[in-house]
């Protein structure tokens, strides 16, 4: 029942996911935080099974801090989805494959370059320059399709955004009530009054 | 020397040592000295570093390794055993964030790096680790700044004030006489950088300090900034050894008065 | 070499050093010599060939940037070349490490590795064959030159004990010292290829035994951004392009050298 959107804009990626816990058919919470910082300039955003993402959200947390502790830099946003996918379709060959679907947003600070990958609990792994997981992506990639533009500015990424959140209100029969959005660019991550 | 005691394997000689261990621990007294201050709410890393040859990039030569957020070390001894070391401890310092959430406390991870070394000068086929370390940071929600200490034997300990490395005894000596309860931010820095100088003949830019003032600040001073410390406490001899002379100078003056007084009333 | 001092697990000494350590760096300093410069647009790297002999057969040398004749200067990987000096058999072993372990990391994260992370990871290993029971030190000094996005042009040398350092210019092997100081001398920051290149053939030509330099005694490379992609672009000169080079250089073989060789 987990939904999250993000896109690219001039130098920055917008990453949003609802924050309903739910289980069954009740929601057990509201302001769960789905989206994971894990380095300075890499978020993730993580959806599926309720154990499984919180489990494996934070496996990658703690390596990518390792591989940045051991070399001074974080991994570059390429690398990092890389092996995040790895992680994945290693798991999905073993006995207890996780079941997580993530979307991550970065920004290279060599290239001065945004990064927006789609990944899934199948070992997929796409550069796209929006994205969504979940039944919000029913509503929200035409929306994207017609209004995304790579060069707009951050207010006006967020108004896409709120396009694509209100067409889930409207649509939707169990839309979520609430999003947490954040944004990662030159200067770091942090998250947005939305 | 009882050549079998001490050949291959980390075991007993018949007088009860390790010589292995022994050994081992020379290696660290001929490594770069290295010191740690605890004060008030600081504690103060300081570590004295080899020149950087002319066509050395300066990038690579570090002597303080930083293991987690609010943890840093720095050694004395082989440099790749450390390399070895500190990146084992690395390892910990996340997979124990990641079972229990919490960062490691500076105790639990000095623990763990003393067990590592201990294990080494017992199992088969190893020698032990050639380094001490000093490890300085705070325990996530504490205000008290720690200093441990761990060698190649595995012993570990806490301590207001030590030294690692070449010269250590001295510049222990040196901050068991200086070392005060509760200092500032700054006489920390000081005496690190003073008790340092008793080793460091070249000054300034042998010097390397990196200072811890709560959970996860930490900064390193600049050349520029030592250098200002370093002057400093060169004044601050310069006006005690003025003192000095001058007391002398008042002293043998009196003294000189007093003899001539007495010659005088000797002669009449 | 000395066998009697091989037949021990690398122990501490009762001074505190490791002997094994300090035996293998002899080893190589009566190496054949390896030089490397780094410039502001890429390293050169060259290497004194020590198995030289009139019937030795080089045609085989490979292609595809490969180049060399296998004995000093390698491919680690599309960003790293390297050149050993010590024990030749221990170096093929090594650089055949460091190949793997740059395939691993390509597989995990689909990059190159970063080069003072290859340097690490040979070092780790170099520094366990100091510590576990039973082995000797691997008798090789490496200089890694190569190039990552995080820090661009970059050249290491690591040693037996597993220590390594990033130089602008450096210089292992034989008669390292002459080298050293003649590289402290003439080096400049900012130095570009061509006169890099021209810097580690007149030090390479003034600390080798032979009066002249010629591809029998001399391996080279070089490593540079490919203007057009902005990746790296390694090379290893082949034995005849060595030649060549040293001829635009001017310090080519004399004549009566070829016609000796024709003949």
């Amino acid at each position: 029942m987990d939904i999250s959107f993000a896109l690219t804009g001039k130098g920055y990626v917008i990453v949003a996911a609802d924050t309903t816990a739910a289980h069954s058919i009740i929601k057990v919470k509201l302001d769960e935080d789905k989206i994971k910082t894990l380095s300075p300039h890499l978020l993730m955003a993580y959806t599926g099974e309720p154990g499984d993402t919180v489990q494996f959200a934070e496996y990658i947390e703690r390596n990518i801090r390792l591989y940045q502790i051991r070399n001074i830099y974080a991994l570059r946003p390429p690398s990092a989805a890389s092996w995040i996918r790895r992680s994945l379709a290693d798991s999905l060959r073993s006995r207890k494959p996780y079941s997580v679907n993530l979307l991550l947003g970065g920004y290279d600070t060599s290239t001065h370059t945004p990064h927006l990958y789609w990944i899934d609990y199948l070992g997929t792994l796409a550069s796209v320059p929006f994205a969504a997981h979940g039944y919000g992506s029913y509503f929200a990639l035409s929306l994207l399709d017609r209004y995304h533009d790579p060069e707009a500015s951050l207010e006006e990424g967020l108004a896409t955004l709120r396009r694509c959140i209100d067409e889930v209100s409207k649509r939707l029969i169990v839309s979520p009530g609430k999003y947490k959005v954040k944004v990662v660019d030159k200067d770091g991550v942090r998250e947005l009054d939305f | 020397m009882s050549r079998s005691y001490d050949r291959a394997l980390t075991v007993f000689s018949p007088d009860g040592h390790l010589f292995q261990v022994e050994y081992a621990l020379e290696a660290v007294r001929k490594g770069t000295c290295a010191v740690g201050v605890r004060g008030q709410d600081v504690v103060v890393l300081g570590v004295e570093k080899k020149s950087v040859l002319q066509l050395q990039d300066p990038r690579t030569v570090r002597k303080v390794a930083m293991l987690d957020d609010h943890v840093c070390l720095a050694f004395a001894g082989l440099t790749a055993d450390g390399r070895v070391l500190i990146d084992k401890a690395r390892i910990e310092c996340q997979s124990h964030r990641l079972t229990v959430e919490d960062p490691v406390t500076i105790e639990y991870i000095t623990r763990h790096i003393a067990t590592i070394q201990q294990k080494y000068t017992q199992s088969g086929g190893v020698r032990p680790f050639g380094i001490s370390t000093l490890i300085v940071g705070f325990d996530p929600h504490d205000v008290k700044p720690r200093l441990y200490q761990t060698e190649p034997s595995g012993i570990y300990s806490e301590w207001k004030a030590n030294a690692i490395g070449r010269s250590s005894k001295t510049v222990r000596e040196f901050l068991e006489k200086n070392h005060k309860d509760g200092m500032s931010r700054d006489d920390a820095i000081k005496l690190t950088v003073k008790s340092l100088l008793e080793v460091v003949q070249t000054g300034a830019k042998n010097i390397e300090i990196s200072v811890m003032e709560s959970y996860g600040k930490i900064t390193s001073l600049d050349l520029s900034q030592i250098e200002a410390i370093v002057a400093d406490i060169e004044r601050e001899k310069e006006a005690e050894a003025e003192r000095k002379r001058s007391r002398l100078a008042a002293t043998a003056a009196g003294q000189a008065a007093m003899m001539q007084r007495t010659g005088e009333s000797s002669g009449q | 070499m000395a066998r009697r001092y091989d037949s021990r697990t690398t122990i501490f000494s009762p001074e505190g050093r490791l002997y094994q350590i300090e035996y293998a760096m002899e080893a190589i300093s009566h190496a054949g010599t390896v030089l490397g410069v780094l410039a502001k647009d890429g390293i050169v790297l060259a290497a004194e060939k020590k198995v030289t002999g009139k019937l030795l057969d080089l045609s085989s040398a490979k292609q595809g940037g490969y180049g060399g004749s296998g004995e000093k200067i390698f491919l680690l990987n599309s960003n790293v070349v390297a050149g050993v000096a010590g024990i030749t058999a221990d170096a093929n072993s090594l650089v055949n490490y460091a190949r793997q372990a740059a395939q691993r990391h390509l597989y995990l994260y689909n990059e190159d590795i970063p080069v003072e992370l290859l340097a690490q990871r040979l070092c780790d290993l170099k520094q366990g064959y100091t510590q576990y029971g039973g082995l000797r030190p691997f008798g090789v000094s490496l200089l890694y030159a190569g190039y990552d996005p995080h820090y661009h042009f970059q050249l290491y040398h690591s040693d037996p004990s597993g220590n390594y350092s990033g130089w602008k210019a450096t210089c292992i092997g034989a008669n390292n010292g002459t080298a050293q100081s003649l590289l402290k001398q003439e080096y400049k920051d900012d130095i570009t290829m061509e006169d890099a290149i021209g810097l580690v053939l007149r030090v390479m030509s003034k600390t080798m035994d032979s009066t002249t330099l010629g591809s029998e005694k001399l391996e080279f490379a070089t490593l540079t951004l490919d203007p057009a992609t902005k990746t790296p672009k390694a090379k290893v000169y082949r034995p005849a392009e060595v030649d060549a080079l040293l001829e635009k250089q001017g310090l080519g073989k004399k004549d009566e050298d070829t016609e000796m060789r024709a003949t």
